[in-house]
């Protein structure tokens, strides 16, 4: 970054007016070029369509700047709000759409902008808008080396909120959907919004780079806004590598002196960009900053695992449910998928403070439960109550937003991410920063982010995972990724948690070290149900065992009543003498 | 009236051929390799460019400028896979779609530099340029008539090849189960290959037929990628015969569009229909639920 900053300044101090221009130019891309370099690196989006929401830009700068006589400071805010908008539409496309899908939309985004605005006689059409006046700040026109250091400045101011972003909840909200959408939504990120958030910021940034782009060179026509710039955007975010803010600001700049200076080799420039963008996906797929930055990671808040906060500093008390009615309602709740019927008509209801497990043979339905608890899938009929909200078919996070945790039968941890990151990212939904709040690094932000760092320490101090927080999810023994998936869970202090198979893979160790920690969190009034398979551990620590066959609910009542129901037996193994259905599932 | 719009149709499916074969081949990578291949129109052109040197430059034949410009789309295709595809799958499916949109860059710019950026008239297969029948009062050129019969030749080589031929069934095994298919002694990175072999075939076959018709070279790849995709999409990138009509349907709509809009707001309006066939049925008229979304 430094490095960047000495740069700057030397081209704007002894560069030629070559320089000048060249530097000014990558100032403008660089702005674009952060925008998708965060799309595609941090949210894994991709979008080929850049270029649209630039010219949404360059042209509402021009337009307003020549027909309407503003400034251009309120043009371009015009401008950027425009692309803002658009971005959050194109977003909508991408929220049902991934990969290739989602490349060739935006892709035909760009040409329908670029076709519109050829189109349109009032934007001049294929001739464009000439004559735009000098860009200005407040009717003060800037000279050349002034153009120089304002587009710097923006840029500038685009790189720190970036990196805000990226740094606050907002980056780790990037970093678990592009790494599990669905641990990610049961943890409590809204994906979907978030998919949005990157877009419209993208696009953002595109429009506010091609406001400056019209100001800086006073003319607009609309094949400056093609399919090439697009990938021009594509090739600075890959070149410089995706997810990395001086990386896309350096690949801007490369970009933009080989667009400047390689006018001598018109011809031969896109077929070496061609290649270089095939050679760096292949060989390179950190790009350049790859080659600096050691292990190709995004940027993210908790790694400086330094400050490590006092012990005490957070400490769980007793949760109690927000109502009294019971926490967990299950109403004649059946899930089919096409002609399977995984649960029928299955009715229970939680006592608050209560443990309780939910076991049943392989096949049964009890994930497929679980999954409409959480709000994975919704259930196909009836009705869930969670502390007295009807929640069928809302979605994950805004069921884990009440209060509810919940861990997979297989673990589902983001890899790519730290013991403490995948902790953290548990109390999501305690956290109360707003977006500006992230983009501006305001102390809102700071203070809640200091708390969620406390709140993440005490969790795995508790747990016993102190000494593994920096260590990454995809480097852990199978016990301990259980463990921190637990203490995911229970970051957020839930009042309801969902265990799904805590026991499965555990040694005898590790299962007396999950017996204790369920234990405490009944002591501290957690509601809970849990599935296993582990009929000493349930029978041992359960207040009320269900039992569910063949999606229908058999057996309702204390360990040993269940232990001794002849349904439930007959149901484990197929023993029963009075019934011949179940002799013949043997 | 009826005489202009079935004119205009007759254009169409002349065009959509094109986009029919496109389809077909964005049809047959994605089922092998689950990609899409950015630069499919671009292989378009250049087959057409192949051609044109066959016929220009060695002084052969239109019909053994087809086959030559067919073959080196498959050895093309095949190298293709090798040094571009493959690589890039091992960076994640954005590093496949970013190097394939590289390719058109290489592609569209480097046959520029072989062959000039002007676009290049070829010879009809058969009769003079432009020599038309009227049949009722229509004109169709002789050269529609060897597009229509050469697509359904092709439909029907493929139906054979992936239907009716082990070399078909190791292909879509490949496809369909990688790991099964190797343990039953398939060469999975070989029928990879292949499968972009023919796709990319495909595609200069395409380019090939409608040479006569549309001049060769030039800077259409990028439309016919798209449109061709709008084809796919419409008729179900998951469905053969759903990517064929789709395709031929989005050569009609444009030719239809084409008579009553201004030229240059044709090709916007197409890519809308895009935006709209994926918003409201993604998996196409022609395609399964649930095969889309990746």
């Amino acid at each position: 970054m430094l490095a960047l900053a000495v740069v700057v300044y030397g081209m704007a101090a002894h560069g030629s007016a070559f320089a000048l221009q060249v530097g000014t130019y990558a100032a403008i891309f660089a702005v674009g070029a952060l925008g998708l370099s965060l799309l595609l690196g941090n949210s894994a989006q991709i979008s080929l369509g850049q270029a649209g929401f630039f010219a949404l830009g360059a042209y509402a700068v021009a337009w307003l700047t020549t027909n309407a006589g503003w400034g251009f400071i309120p043009a371009a805010v015009v401008g950027v709000f425009a692309a803002t908008c658009v971005g959050v539409g194109v977003g909508l496309i991408a929220l049902r759409f991934a990969g290739h899908y989602l490349a060739m939309a935006t892709l035909a985004f760009g040409l329908i902008v670029y076709g519109v605005f050829s189109q349109l006689d009032a934007f001049g059409g294929v001739n464009g808008i000439t004559d735009i006046p000098p860009l200005d700040v407040f009717r003060y026109p800037l000279s050349n080396v002034a153009a120089y250091w304002f587009a710097w400045l923006v840029a500038a101011l685009a790189a720190w909120t970036t990196w805000n972003l990226l740094r606050s909840r907002t980056g780790r909200a990037f970093a678990a959907l592009s790494g599990d959408p669905l641990a990610a939504q049961v943890a409590g990120v809204p994906v979907k919004r978030y998919k949005l958030l990157a877009f419209a910021y993208a696009g953002a940034l595109a429009g506010l780079s091609g406001a400056l782009y019209a100001g800086y060179l006073g003319l607009v026509i609309p094949t400056a806004m093609g399919v090439q710039l697009s990938i021009d955007f594509l090739l600075m975010a890959v070149l410089g590598g995706s997810g990395n803010i001086s990386g896309a600001v350096i690949g801007a700049a490369l970009v933009a002196g080989l667009d400047v200076a390689g006018h001598a080799w018109e011809n031969w420039r896109p077929v070496a960009y061609g290649v270089l963008v095939v050679c760096v996906v292949i060989f390179f797929p950190g790009g350049i900053a790859g080659l600096y930055v050691r292990r190709r990671r995004r940027a993210r808040p908790t790694e400086s695992g330094a400050e490590v906060p006092r012990a005490g500093a957070h400490s769980a008390g007793r949760v109690t449910p927000p109502s009294a009615q019971s926490p967990l309602c299950v109403e004649h709740v059946g899930k089919r998928f096409g002609g399977l019927v995984a649960v029928r008509d299955v009715s229970f209801a939680l006592e608050a403070g209560r443990l309780t497990s939910l076991i049943g043979p392989n096949g049964a339905g009890k994930t497929t439960l679980f999954n409409a608890i959480s709000g994975v899938s919704a259930p196909s009929a009836g009705e869930i109550r969670i502390g007295g909200h009807a929640v069928a078919g809302w979605p994950a996070h805004r069921i884990a937003a009440l209060g509810v945790g919940r861990s997979f039968q297989n673990a589902r941890l983001f890899a790519d991410l730290t013991v403490l990151e995948n902790v953290v990212l548990g109390a999501f939904r305690c956290e109360r920063a707003g977006f500006a709040a992230d983009l501006l690094a305001l102390r809102t932000a700071r203070r809640s982010e200091r708390e969620v760092l406390e709140r993440a320490w005490a969790t795995l101090r508790e747990l016993g995972l102190e000494s593994r927080a920096g260590v990454y999810a995809r480097d852990l023994a199978f016990g301990e990724r259980r463990r921190v998936e637990l203490a995911r869970a229970v970051v957020s202090e839930p009042w309801l948690l969902l265990l799904d198979e805590p026991a499965a893979g555990l040694n005898a160790q590790e299962r007396g070290r999950l017996r204790r920690d369920v234990l405490t969190l009944r002591e501290r009034g957690v509601t809970m149900l849990l599935i296993e398979h582990d009929m000493r551990l349930v029978m041992s620590i359960s207040d009320r065992v269900l039992v569910l066959n063949f999606g229908e609910l058999i057996a309702d009542g204390t360990p040993a009543a269940v232990r001794d129901d002849p349904a439930v037996i007959a149901a484990y193994l197929g023993a029963a003498p009075e019934s011949g259905e179940a002799e013949s599932l043997r | 009236m009826i005489d202009f719009v079935l004119q205009l149709v007759i254009a169409g499916l002349t065009v959509g051929s094109a986009y029919a074969l496109v389809a077909l081949g964005y049809h047959v990578i994605l089922r092998a390799t689950r990609a899409i291949n950015f630069s499919q129109g671009e292989f378009v052109v250049l087959g057409g460019l192949i051609a044109y040197t066959f016929v220009h430059v060695l002084h052969a034949s239109p019909w053994l400028g087809l086959l030559g410009a067919t073959a080196a789309g498959f050895a093309l295709g095949w190298i293709y896979e090798r040094i571009v595809l493959r690589p890039a799958a091992r960076n994640g499916d954005i590093a496949v779609i970013i190097a394939t949109i590289g390719c058109v860059f290489i592609l569209l710019y480097g046959h520029a530099l072989i062959w000039g950026s002007l676009p290049q008239p070829l010879p009809p297969f058969t009769g003079a340029q432009g020599q038309a029948l009227h049949p009722g009062g229509v004109a169709i050129q002789e050269q529609s008539l060897w597009v229509f019969a050469l697509l359904a030749f092709a439909l029907f080589v493929l139906w054979l090849l992936f239907e009716r031929t082990t070399f078909g069934k190791a292909i879509r095994a490949a496809a369909v189960n990688p790991i099964g298919a190797q343990l039953v002694g398939i060469d999975v990175n070989a029928a990879r290959a292949a499968s972009v072999g023919i796709a990319i075939a495909l595609a200069a076959f395409g380019g090939t037929l409608l040479g006569p018709i549309t001049l060769v070279g030039g800077t259409a790849g990028t439309a016919i990628a798209i449109k061709g995709f709008v084809g796919a999409v419409v008729g179900g990138l998951d469905s053969p015969l759903g990517c064929a009509l789709g395709g031929l349907a989005v050569g009609v709509i444009e030719k239809l569009l084409a008579g009553w809009l201004p030229y240059q707001a044709v090709d916007p309006v197409v890519y809308t229909l895009l935006l709209f066939a994926l918003i409201v049925r993604p998996q196409g008229l022609l395609g399964r639920r649930g095969a889309v979304r990746d």
